[in-house]
């Protein structure tokens, strides 16, 4: 079944050819469901002679998790934390749900910055507590939520140990418990998997996952572009300052061009001569990699092919997001 | 959720944790151990003074034991006479320190052998019996009755007129000034050490970012100065409490000479000392990312509590009725530290105070305003230390630059 995509990106413009076609229907419905709970407008902002975002746009919608990605001082902790309010846009506007965001809208977004802090010499509940307490809660709701936390994030024990006696991933646990305990309305993660082994990676992709299907959207800063494309609804990569593309992690891999590994034991060198817009990019023992001009369609490939013999693979080529990201950044770098 | 609240929030838990740490258990209870020590010391120096001294008197000497006891005792002295047959008896006694001093030798050639020196009220005591005797000799050799002459000379006083009596309870109220200022001192440059120390340590483990995502900077400040001031206090309190104590139980200083209103007056001016000294330290710690550069930038600000403390020991302490301690006590850095010595020694009038503490209060006022503007600036610049011009927010084209400045 040919992956669900959309062509919201504005390089994949000229479609032809049934599988785009099909692409194209089936992404309408997925934009009229969801509704966009954040949105960044032109956002700009400089320190001193170095323009850290210029004019970026950006949403996020309701119940999705956001990915961010970007090489170093392209602009993603920037953006957070003029989310946050930390730090004021010298330009542009965020806006919740439509409006502008209000300071005490903001106090309703948990946080992780990116340099991590928490305080080393309080205990981990004492901690949640304060958070929890800082949100507004009382004392014992705060107790409540801090104590549902640690249980479901394995840390159930731990409550009484000061925050230095916890490994670096526990540690990492409870930053996320105190950005989670007053039940927020939206997450905002710099780099939320830095440092973290596989099972933790896991263990804090699940957390998320949930969160976002509780209906509170996550938005993740990563350089770990396979956590990310395994992870995220939607990424978005920056570069620069600026949005260079948005989209699911499928829209974004069919920005590059269209391709087909089709297996043909059989079949002899050429054989795709005939078929209009087709050219070899790749060939691997009876493995052909075919790459099609916009006008092609790539049934006309697997018609030729099946006329050869039996076909083994027919499988659509995508780049990986990491291979996606290296050509957006050096197409960014050359303009 | 108002913002009362929040920064009680934050008081809160910056109370806490450092009340049930135990460098302010450990520091409290030194504090505590070292003021009742010093107080028990100075009471057993000064009863000690007046305690009895035993005094050998050898042959001839015994006829001025008893003058000299009299002579003693109405100079507030206890003697203990013991008489002795041999001098060198007596002087064994004395080098053992048995006897304090031994007397021998005829009223016209008396000696006395100590081990060190003399008591001062022993000799002026010997001195006088010694020539009360001779005197008393020579007048019956001309026939002259001593006790008509004594009769006369007793009667023989000057009257003083005390133009400005000097209060009996003078030297209590110095002492009073200096330990309830130096308190004072010492408190404010400890404490407003821990506000700069608990800026820089909150910028330094990063915690201060997501504090601001939820909280305002000013919030944040005032939470910290409050909860560490509450702290300080209670040290203060304790400490108070306790030296009042071990002092009237001692009777070096009896409670009703302390006063209440010195002792309230001291809470009020701690609490507005504090306060003005305690923003200065929160905006310059917030300038400064690492620990170790704690002293530094906090360096101004402890020099001017330092002069305080200078100019009270010099100018305030002597002289507390002085014009120039007078002015200095109107002076809003000063006055935290100056005008509780007056207050403790009775000399100034409540408008004064009243117009002090106005001052006070407006110089606080101006520097929440300032040092909130630097906290703000500065808190989240992570790294080298914040020029003071960028902390204040001064745009960089009104500051000029260096080459035409005119400062």
């Amino acid at each position: 079944m040919p992956v669900v995509s959309t062509l919201a990106i504005q390089k994949a413009t000229v479609t032809s050819g049934t599988f785009r076609n099909e692409v194209r229907a089936r992404s309408g419905t997925d934009a009229r469901e969801s509704t966009t709970m954040l949105q960044l407008e032109g956002v700009s902002k400089r320190y001193g002679d170095l323009e850290a975002l210029h004019e970026l746009s950006l949403s996020v919608r309701d119940g999705e998790i956001f990915g961010f990605v970007g090489a170093n001082g392209a602009g993603k902790t920037t953006t957070m934390r003029v989310v946050l309010g930390v730090l004021e846009a010298d330009a542009g506007s965020v806006l919740w749900n439509g409006a502008e965001i209000t300071f005490a809208l903001r106090r309703r977004i948990g946080y992780i910055p990116e340099d991590r802090g928490l305080y080393p010499k309080m205990t981990v509940l004492a901690q949640l507590d304060y958070f929890g307490q800082l949100h507004g809660m009382r004392r014992r709701e705060a107790r409540a939520s801090a104590l549902a936390l640690l249980e479901r994030l394995g840390l159930a024990d731990r409550g009484a140990s000061q925050l230095q006696a916890l490994s670096h991933g526990n540690q990492q646990r409870v930053q996320l418990a105190a950005a989670l305990v007053f039940a927020p309305d939206l997450l905002v993660l710099d780099e939320p998997f830095a440092g973290l082994d596989p099972v933790a990676v896991d263990a804090m992709s699940e957390v998320l996952r949930a969160q976002a299907d509780e209906g509170r959207p996550v938005v993740v800063s990563s350089h770990q572009l396979d956590i990310v494309e395994r992870l995220c609804d939607r990424v978005g990569i920056i570069n620069h300052g600026q949005m260079v593309a948005t989209g699911t992690v499928t829209e974004l891999t069919d920005r590059g061009p269209l391709r087909f590994w089709v297996d043909v034991p059989g079949a002899a060198a050429g054989w795709y001569d005939g078929i209009p817009g087709v050219t070899l990019v790749e060939q691997d023992g009876t493995r052909w990699l075919l790459e099609l001009a916009d006008a092609a369609s790539e049934q006309s490939i697997l018609t030729k092919a099946l006329t050869i013999g039996p076909v083994h693979e027919f499988r659509r080529d995508r780049p990986a997001l990491s291979q996606l990201f290296r050509d957006v950044m050096s197409e960014t770098a050359i303009k | 959720m108002n913002s009362r609240s929040l920064v009680r929030v934050i008081a809160s838990r910056e109370f806490l944790a450092r009340v049930r740490s135990r460098v302010f258990v450990i520091t409290t209870a030194l504090t505590v151990i070292g003021i009742a020590g010093y107080i028990v010391l100075q009471a057993y120096v000064f009863n000690k003074s007046t305690a009895s001294l035993d005094v050998g008197f050898v042959g001839t000497a015994q006829s001025i034991a008893a003058p000299v006891r009299a002579e003693a005792a109405a100079l507030g002295e206890t003697i203990n006479v013991h008489p002795y047959a041999s001098v060198a008896a007596g002087k064994a006694d004395v080098q053992s320190k048995v006897l304090d001093a031994l007397v021998s030798g005829p009223p016209t050639a008396t000696t006395v052998t100590v081990n060190e020196t003399l008591d001062a009220t022993l000799r002026t005591a010997l001195n006088d019996s010694v020539r009360e005797t001779v005197l008393n000799d020579m007048l019956t050799q001309h026939g002259i009755d001593p006790a008509t002459v004594d009769n006369a000379i007793a009667s023989a006083s000057v009257h003083v007129v005390e133009l400005s009596p000097v209060d009996a309870a003078r030297l209590q109220q110095i002492v009073i000034g200096l330990l309830v200022a130096l308190t004072l001192y010492v408190t404010m440059v400890i404490y407003g050490q821990l506000v700069a120390a608990g800026v820089i340590e909150e910028k330094s483990n990063r915690i201060v970012e997501i504090l601001l995502a939820t909280v305002r900077p000013w919030q944040l400040m005032m939470g910290k100065i409050v909860g560490i001031g509450l702290v300080a206090l209670v040290q203060v309190l304790i400490t108070a409490a306790v030296a009042m104590v071990v002092a009237s139980v001692t009777k070096l200083v009896s409670i009703p000479t302390l006063g209440v209103d010195v002792v309230i007056s001291g809470v009020v001016w701690f609490v507005l000392g504090y306060l003005m000294y305690a923003l200065l330290f929160a905006g310059a710690g917030s300038m400064v990312s690492r620990q170790e550069d704690v002293g530094s930038v906090t360096m101004p600000v402890t020099l001017v509590l330092v002069a305080a403390w200078i100019l009270a020991l010099t100018i305030a302490l002597p002289d507390p009725e002085s014009a120039g301690t007078t002015v200095l006590s109107f002076i809003p850095f000063f006055s935290p530290v100056i005008m509780p010595i007056r207050i403790a020694a009775h000399v100034v009038p409540f408008w004064e105070v009243a117009i002090s503490v106005v001052l006070v209060a407006g110089t606080i006022f101006a520097f929440a305003v300032i040092a909130g503007r630097i906290y703000r600036n500065s808190v989240l610049r992570i790294g080298g230390r914040v020029k003071l011009g960028d902390a204040l927010g001064l745009p960089k084209t009104e500051r000029g630059d260096p080459t035409n400045a005119t400062m």
